[in-house]
């Protein structure tokens, strides 16, 4: 399936910027499961410098400098991505235990790879709240995707999504506690409970495709940047894993980036010099990229976007 | 006397062997009581080989006279601001530096012996870099678990794969040696990241080689300067492109870092800019200087910012000491950061006990210079082996996590000790567990006699490409001496003492010194254009706030002087006192009368706590010097803490002080402190951009000073004026002057002539002006930044002000309104005081705005992707 996804980042700041440097991770990148048909990124003002590059963890990368003093930065990026569907996950999969084990011992070329998932990431710390949760579904013997399943359906169940009772900055083991969370938490919550065990995981950062209700118009700009994880299964490669919405991401997730956690994928980071207040606007369409190749106009992304200033960004609405 | 064939080296110096000593001194008495393991006695307390020329001069000295240098050299460091700050201490931030008088003596073998090892590690952490950041061969075969690097968050994955300047990670390496029993040195830590200490080091030498200046040549001590030059070599060299020229700076924390005196020392030693975070910017993947004269490309940048904090846009986002973008800069090599960035992952005592190993792996060598016993706990075996003697074990932490303290487990209780236990047990890969070793001691000068205290050793090596280790050693070190009975976590932080290190030569030495530079590879232009927009600002205001404190002096002193007087002119001297505060000074209410005189003065000089007080106000220029330390020559550096001092004393005895003579004997010293300072400004600053900055914060606060004061004692005429304004022209120092013209009648017109518009006389607003108008015609031009004109704006601005003055008749300003106002001199001071703060904006806003503080978006982003998308639910 053709997904044409139009993402826009809006920053409207109340003081002139004289200079800023920013950070996107907004292309997305390719996948087993994925290739991008079309990509661009556009932005305003047009930068002084642009580079593209390939990070550590594989995703595109894109650096930008930009000197025009403006009041307002704007990064558009439109894709078209083709994304396969997944086949159903195995049956039977190698115990966890023997996954863990393996990935310890780091004889393959393929669990060493896995390692740069398994250790404590800026986002996830060591938490012991975590194991304790997720050994109730890893017990001995169970095959490591059942288990990660079970694991994702129980995160599903036990935590609200709620998006008033976190920040960004939220710890794992406050969200632990609070059972409520985004979902960047669900993920959050998950890797931190599979890395408790010695097991990769890492964070994947993306957007889901939403269907409109039977009967109604498909509405643009109400799809949103999504967040999901995916646990490594030797020989069966990194198994995607959906807690918010307790499924198996298949055609209705398009991957950008992944990394160890959120901290790794930001999409948009900057350092502005100047500025003021700012006020951030974020709109994300995805649409058939068959059937409908009309592109949301700015004007009309906007107004279905949503709304954050800076000063409730900590605690969005 | 001497037993031949001791462990160390041979006497090195025919001419003054062991054998010529005197029979007595504070050396041979050390000698004959040294502790079994000791740096300067054997074990038959008979002093060692690399020592005897040293201590037979040594005990040669009279008795006092050590102590009459030492009395000096104390004044040297305190006069040449030598200091650290202390963590943790908001008061009195900064510390002089502890310095012992008595060197550390290392012999030409034992040197040679410590120079392979250190060489050879430094190439062993430059592989072990190269391997991390590239191929992890180390990792994929088991050379280094994964772990001590992939969870390392000094690992930093943006920097993986980028080159660094020159084919190297490593450019300057510190190790902090202890000796052992066997008389060879092992490494108790690695310093990889941004070592300090290098330049504590010079200092010590430059201060101890004063000391004992005899001792000291005659004893054939290897220069430090050589290794000095090197650093500077090795830096250009490092340049982008071959540059005849490159412009190197080295990059701070800033004046709040623990080590910024040594910062700014060392740049200025190795004639390289000394520059904080927000000096930088980069534009199309360069680095540049802000400089007054526009943006100036940066080819090195010699880092003492940690990895993490080096670019708020990829590494830590909180960091407002770093340069967004740094590291794209780095991608692209169009700058050399040394050390390379990413180097702090292999600063950590866990990766010992694997160097043997890995040693063998990448050079095929044997590791020469072994460190001290260490466990990484993090392997099952490891842990237990730790765990089974964890009471003779020093526990450190696997990776950085803040500051912490090593834990010393000999001196824990056994709860404690359980307690350790279980978070070892908890989180085993965390921690690293280390044999306490037994230091050597080495002779101390405390109380007129020689102690013997415990050593430690930091030692510092830079790259040479040109030669075969790879590396220089510097010959010598900062010696770390402990206190009294400390045994634990010798730091100069808590209270350790530093010793000058001697490495001794069979022979003649280098007499090179850096401090007269014959080939200077690095020495940079340092034009008006070069001048950083941040230091000019500092500048500008360092001009401001002396010339406030000044004013501020001169007019208590004045209104302490007149208190026999009665109410008058003591009152309206405090009201002008106020307006030089600007801010909430202490009221006084003229009705409660001349008691309350002095009490209200007494808290406009002494209440820190007060913003606009005179302490307030000198703790501002103490702030900007500071901050510009390495701009400012030792002279005005040593008025600036002289400055400081007497400041630090009033705020104690302030309380303590009720007598009108202390008061003014104090007042009488700031005074001409300040006027040294405006001295040496004048005679000794070079007339750049940096004077004119200076010099314009001068002007400017010197006319508006006077307007406040005006403003706030002449607009209403007074029954007793004649008092007030003879005390205005003594504040003003300007009372020879009116006496010599009007001989001793006073007038107001008279003397508003006098302080504001006689051209002649250096202290009136007519003559600031004038200067400024001069200065404002000299600025560098502001070209392609938008601000085109400001320059000419300025000196509009001060021109202005200067023709009103100039056809200002002085008399009709005297004049007095039914209601005893002056309405003429209402309004021009009233313009005074609202064009010369704007003048002042005009010139921030347009030359010195580059303060602005970088600011981090990604806070917000991150909430971006807070709402709920589900799979089948369409917006509504």
């Amino acid at each position: 399936m053709i997904h044409h996804v139009v993402h826009v980042t809006e920053y409207l700041y109340s003081e002139r910027v004289s200079t800023s440097h920013h950070n996107l991770h907004l292309l997305p990148r390719a996948t087993s499961e994925q290739s991008c048909v079309h990509e661009e990124l556009e932005i305003s003002p047009p930068p002084a410098m642009r580079r593209e590059r390939v990070d550590d963890f594989g995703n595109r990368c894109t650096y930008v400098e930009i000197h025009e003093p403006h009041n307002n930065l704007r990064v558009t990026s439109r894709a078209d991505v083709e994304v396969a569907p997944r086949a159903p996950l195995p049956a039977t999969s190698a115990p966890w235990e023997a996954v863990r084990d393996a990935v310890r011992a780091g004889a393959t070329a393929e669990t060493r790879a896995a390692r740069h998932y398994v250790f404590t990431s800026p986002h996830v710390p060591t938490s012991t709240l975590a194991r304790e949760y997720a050994l109730s579904s890893f017990t001995a013997g169970r095959g490591i995707i059942e288990a990660a399943r079970a694991l994702t359906t129980r995160i599903n169940k036990d935590f609200v999504y709620d998006s008033r009772a976190t920040t960004i900055a939220t710890p794992v083991d406050e969200v632990m506690r609070l059972r409520r969370g985004v979902c960047q938490d669900f993920a959050h919550v998950q890797i931190a409970c599979l890395r408790a065990l010695g097991l990769p995981a890492r964070y994947v950062s993306g957007y889901l495709v939403t269907r409109p209700p039977p009967g109604k118009p498909r509405l643009v700009g109400a799809d949103a940047s999504h967040a999901w994880l995916s646990v490594f299964a030797p020989s069966h490669g990194w198994i995607p894993l959906d807690p918010t919405n307790d499924i198996v991401p298949g055609e209705q997730h398009i991957t950008v980036a992944w990394g160890r956690d959120y901290s790794d994928v930001t999409p948009v980071r900057g350092v502005i010099m100047g500025g003021g207040r700012h006020d951030l606007w974020v709109s994300v369409d995805v649409s058939p990229g068959e059937a409908n190749k009309s592109e949301a106009s700015p004007g009309e992304a906007q107004t279905q976007a949503q709304f954050q200033s800076s000063d409730t960004s900590e605690t969005p609405p | 006397m001497s037993t031949p064939g001791t462990s160390l080296s041979a006497p090195h110096d025919p001419d003054a062997p062991a054998t010529h000593a005197p029979a007595t001194g504070p050396v041979k008495a050390y000698a004959a009581r040294a502790t079994p393991f000791d740096e300067l006695a054997d074990e038959n307390q008979e002093i060692r080989a690399a020592w005897r020329a040293f201590a037979a001069r040594f005990d040669a000295l009279a008795p006092d006279e050590l102590g009459r240098r030492w009395e000096q050299a104390r004044h040297l460091i305190h006069d040449n601001g030598v200091s650290f700050n202390a963590y943790g201490d908001a008061k009195g931030m900064e510390r002089p530096w502890p310095l012992g008088p008595m060197p550390i003596v290392v012999g030409p073998d034992d040197f040679a012996r410590l120079s392979a090892g250190l060489t050879q590690r430094a190439r062993l952490f430059d592989a072990i870099l190269a391997d991390i950041y590239g191929p992890q061969r180390l990792l994929d075969e088991d050379h280094l678990p994964a772990e001590l690097v992939l969870a390392h968050p000094g690992f930093l994955r943006a920097c993986r794969g980028v080159k660094p300047a020159g084919g190297r990670f490593l450019h300057i390496y510190a190790a902090d040696l202890v000796r052992q029993r066997s008389g060879a040195w092992c490494v108790l830590a690695d310093r990889t990241q941004a070592p300090s200490g290098a330049g504590y080091a010079l200092e010590n030498r430059i201060i101890v080689s004063r000391l004992l200046p005899d001792e000291f040549r005659e004893c054939h001590v290897e220069r430090l300067a050589p290794y000095f030059q090197q650093q500077r070599r090795t830096l250009a060299a490092l340049a982008p492109s071959a540059k005849d020229n490159p412009r190197v700076v080295l990059l701070s924390p800033g004046p709040y870092n623990a080590t910024y005196f040594e910062q700014a020392f060392l740049a200025q030693y190795l004639g390289i800019m000394l520059v904080e975070g927000a000096d930088l910017t980069v534009r199309e993947g360069c680095v540049y200087l802000k400089t007054l004269g526009g943006l100036h490309r940066v080819d090195v940048i010699l880092r003492r910012l940690n990895d993490d904090f080096c670019d708020p846009l990829e590494l830590r986002a909180d960091s407002a000491l770093g340069v967004p973008g740094l590291l794209q800069a780095v991608r692209e090599g169009n700058v050399a950061v040394a050390n390379a960035l990413g180097t702090g992952v292999v600063q950590t005592a866990a990766l010992m006990p694997f160097l043997p190993g890995i040693c063998r792996v990448l050079l095929d060598e044997e590791l020469a210079l072994p460190g001290v016993e260490t466990w990484w706990c993090g392997q099952p075996r490891v842990l237990a082996h730790v765990l089974a003697q964890l009471g003779e074990m020093v526990i450190k932490p696997a990776f950085p996590m803040g500051r912490t303290e090593p834990i010393f487990c000999d001196a824990l209780d056994a709860a404690a000790l359980g307690e350790l236990r279980a978070k070892l047990q908890a989180n085993p890969s965390l921690y690293v567990a280390q044999h306490r070793e037994t230091l050597s001691t080495t002779p101390l000068w405390e109380a007129g006699a020689l102690q013997p205290r415990r050593l430690l050793m930091r030692t510092f090596s830079v790259s040479d490409a040109s030669s075969a280790a790879g590396y220089r050693v510097m010959p010598g070190g900062l010696g770390v001496v402990a206190a009294r009975d400390q045994r634990h976590d010798i730091s100069i932080q808590r209270g350790a003492a530093s010793q000058d290190t001697w490495v001794v030569s069979e022979g003649p030495v280098s007499t090179l010194s850096l401090l007269k530079p014959v080939d200077a590879p690095v020495e940079l232009s340092r034009g008006g254009g070069d001048l950083p927009s941040r230091v000019a600002d500092n500048l500008y205001w360092l001009g401001r706030y002396a010339e406030r404190a000044d004013a501020m002096a001169r007019l208590a002193r004045t209104a302490v002087a007149r208190l026999p007087d009665g109410l008058e002119p003591g009152a309206s001297l405090i009201a002008a006192l106020r307006a030089q505060a600007r801010a909430a000074a202490p009221a006084f209410d003229a009705a409660s009368g001349k008691p309350e005189l002095f009490g209200t003065i007494g808290a406009m000089i002494f209440d820190g706590d007060t913003p606009g007080t005179l302490a307030d106000t000198l703790r501002s220029v103490h702030r900007v010097a500071r901050a510009i330390r390495d701009r400012l020559s030792s002279d005005t550096w040593r008025v600036i803490t002289a400055l400081d001092q007497e400041m630090r004393d009033a705020e104690t005895w302030a309380a303590a002080v009720s007598t009108t003579g202390g008061v003014s004997a104090l007042l009488d010293r700031l005074i001409a402190l300040l006027a040294g300072l405006s001295g040496l400004v004048m005679d000794s600053m070079s007339r750049g951009h940096g004077w004119r900055f200076l010099d314009m914060g001068r002007r400017l606060e010197r006319a508006l000073s006077l307007a406040l004061t005006l403003d706030a004692t002449l607009t209403s005429a007074h029954p007793s004026e004649s008092l007030v304004l003879e005390s205005l022209l003594e504040a003003a120092d300007s009372a020879i002057t009116y006496r010599r013209r009007y001989l001793s009648s006073l007038h107001a017109a008279a003397v508003l002539d006098l302080l504001l518009t006689d051209p002649t006389n250096p202290r009136s607003v007519v003559f600031q002006l004038g200067a400024l108008l001069e200065h404002a015609a000299k600025l560098p031009h502001l070209a392609g930044r938008g601000n085109e004109g400001v320059e000419s704006s300025i000196a509009q601005g001060a021109d202005t002000l200067l023709s009103h003055l100039e056809e200002t008749d002085v008399r009709r300003l005297a004049e007095v309104d039914p209601d005893a106002r002056r309405p003429a001199l209402v309004t021009l001071m009233a313009e005074l005081v609202r064009e010369l703060p704007a003048l002042s904006d005009a010139l921030t806003e347009s030359y010195l705005n580059h303060a602005t503080q970088a600011r981090q978006l990604a806070r917000l982003s991150e909430s971006e992707q807070r709402r709920r998308p589900q799979l089948s639910e369409g917006a509504e």
